[in-house]
């Protein structure tokens, strides 16, 4: 019964990555329109990153976990949309939301990464609470990374800053919230997923094709 | 054998010199509570003997608890303490260029440290971690980083519910410089803790240290989970 609810559940997760990849497709479409050609290729880019895990499937055999594909597909949308639709502007607390999203997509490839390096790697092992705690604080510089690149400020390239002093540090310091708690929420689930076996089953595949494609390699050259 | 104990002396020498800058700044910071007792300065008297008594407490550690801290890290922590109080009541911040800069880096620097050591001994003590050399200073990186983004909340939120505007934080400007100064300060000591322990210092440098924190805590710990 609860395997045909996985089943079940899986099956809708890579529809709906499939809805939100077609969305993307027409938002391409319309930036093209438009003739607003920052915006093709950042929708370009967008739809790239969210197809990646099938590409990295056919070319160095690689399958990236569901979650990590729907949440690829589910970011990149709520990115690209917020951008091409001026969703930034126009809706309160659009841009918040998906810095959260995109931090919690963050937290899991983070978890993900340190997981299966813990399981394959003997450089790393750590216990699944160092682990969370390290999620955290990828999470949070990664989230410090991102404003220094918006502090950059290249017109078109990525996000203005605007606004005073006190507005530009407010937006900031809730970013930097939004970063926290994602990485926080990604490490509570990471950990209880690690305890009931779940983030074993979700990363196997992932992590043997890691380990047979760049670990084993790696030792192999040594 | 000879090499050995030529290294040994080095060390001592350091070791000395390094307990005498420790006396030296404990006597600086004496000097500056007594100037701010002089100017009659009730901010800076508070903040001066707050400064003395953390600056004491690795040797209270020691005396209560018989854990003694690195004397790199001892000394990290007064002069810390020093150029925040010696900036304050000298009031270098506003004329000094770059002070304020420099303070931040020398206290992200401790913090960069102390996570340096904490790992590094959990990690040779606690056999819930085991790292690579390279995996340590990526972590203290990323620690460093990230404890300054806790220092930044801790401001703002003062700066929201005690002032109701900027204060304790300049603005976005400097919020950003001083989170590129945390990396810049994890960076380097991660760096220099990954060639400290390619050398071997590091670890002669946290042995003692290492061992007592293994014998008070881990070890409890250990036996605790056993029983």
């Amino acid at each position: 019964m609860e395997a045909n609810i996985k089943k079940i559940c899986r099956i809708k997760c890579f529809q709906w990555s499939l809805v939100l990849r077609i969305v993307m497709i027409i938002s391409l479409i319309l930036a093209i329109w438009k003739k607003d050609w920052v915006w093709v290729s950042g929708t370009f880019i967008g739809l790239f990153i969210s197809f990646l895990p099938s590409i990295l499937k056919k070319d160095i055999k690689i399958t990236l976990p569901w979650v990590l594909d729907f949440l690829i597909a589910f970011v990149t949308s709520l990115h690209v949309g917020g951008r091409l639709l001026n969703f930034y502007g126009i809706i309160p607390g659009y841009q918040l939301a998906t810095r959260f999203f995109i931090s919690m997509l963050v937290a899991f490839i983070g978890f993900s990464l340190i997981y299966i390096l813990d399981e394959y790697w003997e450089g790393l092992k750590m216990d699944k609470y160092a682990m969370a705690f390290v999620v955290v604080i990828a999470t949070m510089s990664t989230g410090v990374i991102l404003e220094f690149i918006k502090l950059l400020n290249i017109p078109g390239a990525f996000y203005y800053v605007t606004g005073s002093e006190y507005i530009k540090n407010y937006s900031l310091m809730l970013n930097l919230l939004a970063d926290t708690i994602a990485g926080i929420i990604v490490a509570m689930i990471g950990v209880n997923l690690i305890k009931s076996g779940e983030f074993d089953d979700i990363t196997e595949n992932f992590g043997k094709q890691i380990d047979s494609v760049i670990i084993h390699r790696k030792k192999q050259e040594k | 054998m000879k090499k050995g104990l030529e290294k040994n002396m080095v060390n001592k020498k350091y070791y000395k010199v390094g307990l005498y800058s420790s006396y030296f700044l404990d006597i600086l910071m004496i000097i500056l509570l007594i100037l701010s007792i002089w100017q009659r300065n009730i901010v800076w008297i508070f903040g001066c003997s707050l400064a003395l008594f953390v600056s004491l407490i690795p040797s209270i550690i020691k005396r209560n608890y018989e854990i003694t801290l690195p004397l790199a890290l001892d000394l990290l922590i007064t002069v810390a303490l020093l150029l925040h109080v010696g900036g304050g009541l000298l009031n270098i911040y506003h004329t000094l260029p770059f002070y304020d800069a420099i303070t931040h880096f020398v206290s992200s620097f401790l913090v960069a440290f102390l996570a340096f050591v904490v790992i590094y001994i959990l990690h040779v003590y606690w056999e819930g971690l085991i790292m690579d050399n390279y995996a340590m200073a990526f972590v203290v990186v990323l620690l460093t980083i990230s404890m300054g983004v806790i220092w930044e909340f801790n401001e703002w939120i003062t700066d929201i519910f005690v002032y109701g505007g900027l204060h304790e934080q300049w603005g976005y400007n400097d919020t950003i410089k001083d989170l590129f100064i945390d990396m810049i300060a994890g960076i380097v000591m991660a760096v220099i803790g990954v060639n400290m322990i390619k050398k071997g210092s590091f670890d002669q440098m946290t042995r003692e240290f290492g061992m007592q924190i293994d014998k008070k805590i881990i070890s409890k710990t250990r036996k605790k989970k056993k029983d």
